[in-house]
């Protein structure tokens, strides 16, 4: 995690691929430069996050989005300065990385079991390696259920591997909106009131949500409608941490912090929190 | 006792001076502040307590972690880690505690705070005790007093015509090994520590008080003008971020700070999607408490509250942390 024993300095690499998610969100493939870097950050695991830097400008923390092929990739909505800045880079430019941090999704705790993935919007990219840890280990795991929502069809991300997804054995794959366009055909409403129409199988399963925090909790409420227990119900959170070593002070939720503690909490734990997340 | 004159310090302090960077007690612009001095003649003997905590000097308020250079695509990082040796004299005890509390979390948490752990190493504390507790000051409720020691490297005592010298580390020792120290029969008489004592209650009973409505009550008329928290000793959250200092075609300097930060501040839990978790006044105010009481002791061990009472002075509506021990004290036993 740390380069010259320093959590604070970023480890050189540089943008090796960009292309359009969604309005507002690029997906970003950066390549570490550093060989201490990419031995260190080689180790992530599906759910750990990392600070990715745009000199000059700051840098911003993302969760990881892939675990697939030779680069790190991170999902980013241009949103302030330090994403609109990174928005603006090019292939071949410059860029730092800080991690991998925090915890992740207990994937291999998790075999044997079914998989509901349920992803909104930007909060679907860190969910994103969870499905392709499931479809590329197929045998590991069981039945996998994947629920994608966005507010607006412009907003869906990743829409380019949902033919993959789909097709994949032992996989379902729904996909909503909360308001649709002229083009749009598919379903239209919340992802809870999409979650009740697939409602899937209980037994033996395991949710893993991300997503705006009104929507991972009305998810945790209709899944307990549906049958899951809180050992059967996994989140990520976020907050606009500085330092993601529990040191800045930024990320707490009553005394845990979102960058040590976290970022992925089963519902148990986050139904313990003094101070909750919404 | 071991005694120096005032007149052997003032010396030892110009020469001191020369050697390190040498902060002390100063008055700026009729303020009393902790503040960089070039000799004696600058260094206020007869003070309360500075306005502002010496935290800056250890965890500054605006710090240089890296300089960063990118000439076209290849970009160069330097840590910047000041060497010079610093000596901050005239420290109050509240101000030393105030690093101890800092000290559990930057130095003692995994991993430790590389810059911090610097100024730590590189600083040594030389501290003058209060003769008696100023107005707001309480720090005898957190086990301290106006004359404790405990905190610092060396401690001085005002005593006539001088000052009593305790060394208290060996760091300490090797500070004033030229010193012009005598011996003298007798001790220096202890401080006045007659402040009133505000109760302390446990973390696991502050959890009572999560929902009660001292948080609205305390709340409600904050400013979210971040005062308290600039001007506590243990406040440590920080901000980082870019400043470009030098841009030409081809080369761009970059220096990533770090900045001090507040919870208290309306956006301080606003997230990319614009959700805030805490969203009002009260919401804030309770943490900044609850991480004082509660969360801070829990997680990392000592109170995050030293009794300065610079907050209970600096607040422009009165919002009172030792009202708010009270209160929670007895809404606890109540």
């Amino acid at each position: 995690m740390t380069a010259d024993n320093n959590p604070m300095r970023p480890y050189l690499g540089r943008l090796a691929g960009v292309r359009d998610l969604a309005t507002g969100i690029k997906l970003f493939q950066v390549e570490l430069t550093e060989p201490e870097g990419q031995a260190t950050i080689g180790t992530y695991r599906p759910g750990q996050f990392a600070f990715v830097s745009a000199f000059g400008a700051g840098e911003a923390p993302f969760g990881i989005a892939s675990v697939r092929g030779p680069y790190l990739e991170f999902a980013v909505n241009a949103i302030g300065h330090v994403t609109h800045t990174l928005h603006a880079l090019e292939v071949g430019d410059p860029v730092g990385v800080r991690g991998p941090l925090g915890n992740w999704f207990p994937l291999d705790e998790i075999k044997g079991r079914d998989i509901v993935i349920l992803g909104g919007g930007i909060g679907g990219a860190p969910l994103r390696p969870v499905i392709q840890t499931v479809l590329d280990r197929r045998a590991d795991y069981g039945h996998l259920t994947i629920l994608w929502a966005a507010r607006s069809p412009d907003l869906l991300v990743f829409t380019d591997e949902f033919d993959e997804w789909a097709a994949a054995p032992d996989t379902e794959f729904h996909v909503t909106v909360d308001r649709g366009d002229d083009r749009w055909q598919g379903h239209v409403g919340l992802i809870t009131k999409l979650l009740e129409e697939v409602d899937p199988a209980t037994q033996n399963a395991v949710a893993i949500t991300c997503g705006p925090p009104i929507m991972i909790h009305f998810v945790f409420l209709t899944l307990q409608k549906l049958g899951f227990t809180p050992q059967q119900m996994l989140t990520t959170l976020e907050a606009r941490m500085h330092c993601g070593i529990g040191k800045c002070g930024r990320c707490n939720m009553g005394e845990k912090f979102i960058c040590i503690d976290g970022p992925v909490f089963w519902q148990y734990e986050v139904a313990e929190f003094l101070e909750g997340f919404l | 006792m071991k005694y120096v004159t005032l007149d052997n310090l003032k010396k030892w302090l110009d020469d001191l001076a020369q050697e390190v960077d040498l902060v002390a007690p100063r008055d700026v612009d009729g303020h009393v502040l902790y503040r960089p001095v070039a000799s004696s003649a600058e260094i206020l003997f007869e003070y309360q307590r500075p306005e502002l905590s010496a935290k800056e000097f250890i965890f500054p308020d605006t710090e240089v972690l890296l300089r960063i250079e990118k000439r076209r695509n290849e970009v160069k990082q330097e840590e910047v880690l000041p060497e010079r040796k610093q000596v901050i004299f005239g420290l109050r005890p509240c101000d030393a505690h105030g690093f101890e509390v800092i000290d559990a979390l930057f130095l003692e948490q995994e991993p430790p705070d590389k810059y911090y752990a610097n100024h730590r190493q590189r600083t040594t504390l030389v501290g003058m005790a209060c003769p008696q507790m100023w107005e707001g000051c309480f720090c005898t409720s957190f086990g301290s007093g106006p004359d404790d020691p405990s905190h610092l490297d060396v401690m001085l005592r005002e005593v006539e015509g001088g000052y009593a010298v305790e060394v208290v580390t060996e760091k300490g020792a090797a500070l004033v090994a030229d010193l012009p120290l005598e011996e003298r029969p007798g001790e220096p008489p202890p401080a006045v520590a007659d402040g009133e004592q505000y109760p302390v209650v446990s973390p696991k009973q502050w959890r009572e008080v999560f929902n009660d409505q001292i948080w609205m009550r305390h709340g409600e008329r904050c400013l979210s003008c971040r005062i308290c928290t600039y001007v506590c000793p243990t406040c440590r959250c920080f901000d980082l971020t870019d400043r470009v200092v030098e841009e030409r075609p081809g080369l761009v300097r970059i220096e990533r700070i770090r900045v001090w930060d507040a919870c208290t501040s309306t956006n301080y839990r606003r997230a990319a999607g614009g959700h805030n978790s805490r969203p009002t006044k009260p919401d804030r105010i309770r943490n900044r408490f609850f991480c004082k009481f509660c969360y801070y002791p829990e997680d990392f061990g000592p109170l995050g509250c030293v009794g300065c009472g610079r907050c209970v002075v600096s607040c422009p509506v009165d919002i009172d942390i030792r009202e708010i021990m009270v209160d929670v004290a007895q809404a606890v036993s109540g």
